[in-house]
């Protein structure tokens, strides 16, 4: 059976190590580049207790090819910005490919060419030949969207230090916890790979035929990639409190509207890797605080004009910010929690394509 | 050797699939040489060769054969290879390039090789031209003969069967209407041509089958076990074709009768 299932896939495992072998290639390069990027830089050099969130930022700018900052030399052409872009897009759509091209077809192939009626009447029963089938696919699956994962964040892992450091002000200045890195670093990507997969085959179970079922695949693969990261994660873990002062923050924003305030702050000193879940201004009671104090609208008409006699009148008011996080040593339980749940779920549907294979058979 | 015979549309394939363990059966049980189908046991012994004889077209006939030798216990590497020998097939060529006939004997080799007691063919010469359909008939009884094989062969066409065949069953409406060695069939089935009678004034052991009448003649198709020594009527031999249509007819107009000879 194993002859069988490598015959059968090895077409296709022969395509996955090519396109493997040329990210590995393409990340190794640019990530040396970028390694020496840091190296280069002042963040390098940068220690705490030192205020480094300037540094991170001149760092993230130089990749994403901008010169926001008066004293940085500018040599980035924004390159970096485009793989960085590309290697989260890689590991965040091959699961998603794998449960299409290898899940799908596995079973519904087999059915629209009648071919399961030869393999179905040898020696060996269904169960065997979809345990074999499915645990050696899958975990080549596994093992595959691993690997690209682990490349992908030993290239990005200069800009995590700098996020680390407190870089806000790029589009690079992913936290650890947004959405698109949290899905593609740790271990989240092996429950996706082992979940898609085992969703294609139950699809292709059930449809019947391979294309209807890769497109069933993409579809809730897809509806769960968004709706996990916004409803289900966020959730996994009661968050935490805290009210912190508007000075602790590296860059706040403060729109103003009809006498009304809203405070968008980010970069919480010392809490830069955290999520920050929501964040709100409250006066120094503790009470939600939205219209702007009639001193402090003195020559305010834009909010953006002044913006730091702004903020100092707001704190003198006691306004502060209440946030709700997960800190950052919840990372771990974080990544652990969602890939249990995904192999759990991966678990199941398999459980369910055994049921399915023994009882409606052709 | 079985033949299975019925219209398109009989239930033939759902039987087999019942006997081969790709269906279960929603009600009772099945048993094939002794035991449920589709356990690991029960797989060795029985052969299937399913419509349209499927393989995979992107393997070569020697891969079909090292699939057959890894997932068959009891594979006859010897015998597959032989066959193909003696097939003229490319060991090297892609099954799916191969021609409907070849494709067939592919499949056949593939099941005849892992040596099952029992093996069940569903219309294997469905898709074959005439000659060919002769030829795998002819290489199926050869196979039956120096393997000690049981046979089950289904077909819509009788004249496939009547060479073949020592046992015939006659399925339509998924219910068997008629049972019986080909042989007994022949013997104990007649046709009666006289001048026009009522069917009803026969002797009780002379069972009708069918009845047409002119305004002048009446023709009977009779089953008895007994010589017709009415000198009115002229007797005359039913061949099987005739036979199995009767039957098929007489089922389609909603005669229930369900006849098993032993």
């Amino acid at each position: 059976m194993i002859w069988l299932t490598w015959r059968q896939f090895h077409t296709r495992a022969v395509i996955a190590m090519a396109a493997l072998i040329a990210f590995a290639v393409l990340m190794g390069i640019t990530g040396t580049l970028l390694v020496s990027q840091f190296g280069g830089g002042s963040i390098a050099t940068c220690q705490p207790p030192s205020d480094c969130t300037a540094a991170a930022d001149d760092f993230l700018q130089k990749l994403m090819g901008s010169s926001a900052l008066a004293d940085s030399s500018v040599t980035g052409t924004g390159t970096y910005w485009l793989l960085f872009l590309l290697g989260i897009f890689t590991v965040l759509i091959v699961p998603a490919l794998l449960g299409m091209f290898w899940g799908a077809p596995l079973i519904a192939g087999e059915l629209e060419a009648g071919t399961h009626y030869l393999v179905w009447n040898q020696s060996i029963t269904r169960s065997r030949w979809l345990a074999v089938k499915l645990t050696l696919i899958g975990l080549t699956a596994m093992a595959f969207t691993e690997s690209l994962s682990l490349i992908w964040a030993w290239w990005a892992t200069p800009i995590s230090q700098a996020v680390a450091s407190g870089a806000v002000a790029t589009p690079l200045a992913m936290n650890q916890f947004s959405p698109l890195v949290f899905a593609t670093h740790g271990i989240t990507p092996l429950g996706y790979a082992a979940f898609a997969f085992a969703l294609g085959i139950t699809a292709g179970v059930l449809v019947r035929r391979a294309v209807p079922a890769m497109a069933l695949t993409l579809a809730v693969f897809a509806v769960l990639q968004i709706a996990v990261p916004l409803w289900v994660r966020p959730g996994l873990f009661p968050a935490d409190h805290s009210v912190s002062a508007l000075s602790s923050f590296v860059a706040l924003d403060v729109p103003i509207e009809s006498g009304t305030f809203t405070v968008i702050p980010s970069g919480w000193d010392g809490h830069y890797e955290d999520w920050i879940l929501s964040t709100r201004a409250v006066d120094a009671a503790g009470n939600p605080v939205s219209l702007l104090p009639q001193d402090c609208l003195q020559g305010q008409q834009t909010g953006k004009a002044s913006h730091l006699p702004l903020l100092d009148c707001l704190a003198s008011h006691g306004v502060r910010v209440a946030l709700t996080y997960q800190p950052s040593s919840r990372y771990w339980a974080f990544q652990g929690t969602e890939a249990a749940i995904y192999i759990v779920l991966a678990l199941t549907l398999a459980g369910f394509c055994f049921w399915r294979l023994n009882r409606r058979l052709t | 050797m079985v033949g299975l015979v019925g219209p398109n549309g009989a239930g033939k394939t759902t039987l087999l699939n019942l006997a081969v363990g790709m269906l279960a059966p929603t009600t009772g049980t099945i048993e094939v040489l002794g035991g449920r189908p589709a356990g690991p046991a029960q797989l060795a012994k029985v052969g299937y060769l399913a419509q349209q004889a499927p393989v995979y077209g992107g393997l070569s006939v020697a891969d079909h054969l090292t699939l057959g030798a890894h997932l068959n216990r009891s594979w006859d590497g010897e015998l597959a290879r032989r066959r193909i020998e003696r097939l003229a097939l490319d060991p090297g060529q892609k099954a799916g390039t191969l021609s409907g006939g070849q494709r067939v004997q592919l499949a056949l080799t593939v099941a005849v090789a892992k040596r099952p007691e029992l093996l069940i063919l569903d219309e294997p010469v469905a898709s074959l031209d005439p000659l060919a359909r002769r030829e795998f008939l002819q290489d199926l009884m050869d196979a039956v003969a120096e393997q000690e094989l049981s046979v089950v062969l289904s077909s819509h066409l009788t004249s496939d069967l009547e060479r073949v065949c020592d046992f015939l069953i006659v399925l339509v409406g998924s219910r068997v209407r008629l049972a019986g060695s080909v042989d007994g069939l022949l013997e104990t089935h007649h046709r009666l041509t006289g001048a026009r009678r009522d069917p009803s004034t026969l002797p009780a052991d002379q069972e009708v089958i069918s009845a047409s009448h002119t305004d002048v003649q009446t023709t009977l198709l009779v089953r008895t076990h007994r010589p017709v020594l009415d000198p009115s009527w002229t007797v005359s031999e039913v061949d099987l074709e005739d036979l199995v249509i009767t039957y098929m007819r007489a089922a389609a107009g909603g005669g229930p009768q369900a006849v098993v000879h032993k």
